[in-house]
């Protein structure tokens, strides 16, 4: 049966390969091996533009194959990138209080340490108890478990609402983004037990690896979120393939006579809306390590509308689309943001990219969406579309 | 002989107007019907009400043996009761092919799950190309829905419908935008369902009526003004008055 599902979808093995090859080619030029054709740093923003390629899958199947246009898998994405982060942060911590203490004549009381270490965490916003929710902090299975439970479970509660009481189009859009929003405000409060403003950060520092390399750690995270990149297009381009597929095609198509079937068109949207919400969390957990910091500022109502701006001009309703998109607008974006771009003086007005960049992004997207429906990703039909 | 839908004393009012008049309609478990009636007549709305698209204010709607309530159930839970719906304008997948559209509609368990576990089996592949045949969609079967003639497209939809094997069929003007040969062709597939099911067909085209050569049930301001054989309602003087007089000004 797998077999088949291979053969009857070749794309998935083309990505596949194209990844793989991707990835061992980043690995040999990369500064660990001593070639340093590429930069530890660029390996890292590499690596991170993996997880925002899986994001993207993840934000094509619930818009692109269901029809659900969310813009809130950011949200998701930034729980994933919190949860990990809390243990990051914590383990860190730990091992320097434990390290200052340790030349101390009479050994520190368990209290005495915890205390140290939330003052190391919490002085930033005036506090040094530790809140609820930081209680499975020192676990890192338990941590890593919270990276799928929370955006599953909020995504499932969420869902379950707003999919019952028949809720669609634009407005479930905009209920996604209040939701994204009110998170993003919520987090930016001192008290919300996440460092208000400051986020987590040094999340770049893996515990246990302080002898590592910073260019062999980012490796790591290149190949950690490469596999995850390929086992969600896997699962995802299988979810898709067979009859599942076919229904929540359906559902975009035409709700109602999906409906007339037999079908319980909420509980498909809640599946798929559920599911991406896990892959979304999973891909924000490598992202941020990657990254080193987290702020609220990251979960903004702006970035998961970007996501979908990366999957329409990538082009939805095909999962290699929303790579495309996701890879070159992001990298795209950092280039012309970063400076790489330069400027253009036109005498009596210089154009600077930081400024202008995000005009070009909403024309690029105002284009594709008027005149390329299919993005990027459409080219391929003319690549194999067979002579007739 | 035991009913298979009773639709009893039902009455629906959207802001004001009585779409639907304490109607009152059975069918039985085989059977061929036709139900006219001029524009707004509540043909469409007895329709939704029994798919429980729309909730009436009062009335009973009782389905099979079992005698049970069909309102307050949603509209998959209707389905999978066995009562099938026709849209008038045909709503078929168009991204996909006839074979996935019709793999769709074919019954099987419906839960999200079952749906992703599912493989493809020899007996369903059985089912659909025994589906395509009747409805003369065999050779098309890899086609996209799209690319079907409009007459196509009516034929997948009531294959759709036979494919989730309902015991009630709803018919929604089945023969608009067809040639002759087309509803010719409507008429023995509709004729061949309804003698294993209930399949109720609501149509404007009165030739198409006489060729289903079946029970006629005339709606006006939502209640039953007539029912009997063509013959019968057509020379009921209320009925002339009502419909056939306005269709011929």
């Amino acid at each position: 049966m797998h077999k088949s599902f291979i053969s009857q979808n070749p794309s998935v093995l083309w990505f596949l390969a194209a990844l793989g090859l991707f990835t061992v080619i980043v690995t040999v030029m990369s500064e660990a091996t001593g070639v340093g054709l590429v930069s530890t740093s660029f390996v890292k923003t590499l690596g991170k533009t993996l997880c925002l390629c899986l994001v993207a899958i993840a934000m094509d199947v619930v818009w692109g194959y269901c029809g659900i246009l969310s813009l809130g898998h950011f949200a998701f994405f930034g729980i994933g990138g919190y949860a990990i982060g809390m243990w990051l942060m914590y383990a860190r911590t730990e091992g320097i209080v434990l390290d200052s203490l340790a030349g101390q004549p009479i050994p520190a009381t368990p209290q005495e340490i915890s205390d140290a270490i939330g003052n190391q965490i919490f002085g930033v916003v005036g506090a040094s108890e530790f809140p609820m929710i930081w209680a499975f902090a020192d676990n890192l299975l338990l941590q890593l478990l919270m990276v799928v439970l929370i955006p599953g479970l909020l995504a499932l509660v969420f869902g379950w609402l707003a999919f019952r009481s028949r809720v669609t189009g634009v407005y479930l859009s905009i209920l996604t983004q209040a939701m994204t929003l009110a998170l993003s405000l919520y987090l930016f409060q001192n008290e919300s037990g996440l460092r208000g403003n400051n986020g987590l950060s040094g999340l770049q520092n893996i515990p246990g690896f302080e002898d590592v390399s910073q260019a062999a750690i980012s490796l790591a995270f290149l190949w950690a979120s490469a596999c995850a990149l390929g086992a969600g297009y896997l699962f995802f381009a299988w979810v898709i393939s067979g009859k599942m597929g076919s229904v929540i095609k359906g559902i975009r198509d035409n709700e109602a006579r999906v409906r007339f079937l037999g079908y319980h068109v909420e509980s498909y949207k809640l599946f798929i809306f559920t599911i991406t919400a896990v892959v979304s969390g999973i891909a924000g957990a490598l992202y941020y390590p990657q990254a080193g910091i987290i702020n609220p500022g990251e979960i903004a109502p702006i970035a998961s509308i970007y996501l979908a701006v990366w999957v329409a001009i990538g082009g939805r309703g095909r999962l290699y689309g929303a790579v495309i998109g996701a890879a070159f607008v992001s990298l795209l974006s950092s280039w012309f943001t970063g400076g790489g771009a330069p400027p253009i003086n036109l005498g009596f007005y210089t154009v600077l990219w930081t400024d202008w960049w995000l005009v070009l992004l909403g024309l690029a997207f105002v284009t594709v969406t008027l005149f390329f429906p299919k993005g990027i990703g459409g080219l391929f039909d003319y690549l194999v579309r067979k002579p007739s | 002989m035991s009913m298979l839908l009773e639709v009893d004393g039902v009455t629906v009012t959207f802001d004001g107007f009585r779409a639907i008049n304490n109607l009152s309609i059975n069918f039985a478990p085989a059977e061929l019907r036709a139900i006219i009636g001029p524009n707004g007549a509540g043909k469409t709305t007895f329709m939704d009400i029994v798919t429980g698209k729309t909730k009436p204010d009062s009335g009973k709607v009782i389905w099979g043996e079992r005698n049970i309530s069909l309102l307050g159930m949603s509209e998959s839970q209707i389905a999978m009761e066995g009562i099938g719906r026709k849209f008038q304008k045909p709503t078929v997948f168009e991204d996909q092919t006839v074979r996935q559209n019709l793999a769709m509609a074919l019954k099987n368990p419906r839960s999200p799950f079952a749906v992703l576990m599912h493989k493809k089996t020899p007996s369903n592949a059985a089912r659909i190309e025994a589906i395509a045949e009747e409805t003369g969609l065999l050779d098309s079967l890899t086609r996209t829905a799209g690319e079907l003639s409009h007459g196509q497209k009516q034929w997948l939809e009531i294959g759709m419908l036979l494919a989730q094997d309902p015991r009630l069929l709803l018919v929604d003007e089945p023969a608009a935008g067809m040639t002759v040969e087309e509803r010719e062709k409507t008429t023995d597939i509709l004729k061949r369902a309804a003698q294993t099911r209930a399949v109720v067909v609501v149509e404007h085209d009165m030739e198409f009526v006489r060729r289903l050569n079946c029970k006629v049930t005339v709606l006006h301001e939502g209640s039953v003004l007539a029912e009997g054989s063509l013959d019968h309602v057509t020379s009921n003087q209320t009925v002339i008055d009502v419909y056939l007089g306005r269709a011929h000004a």
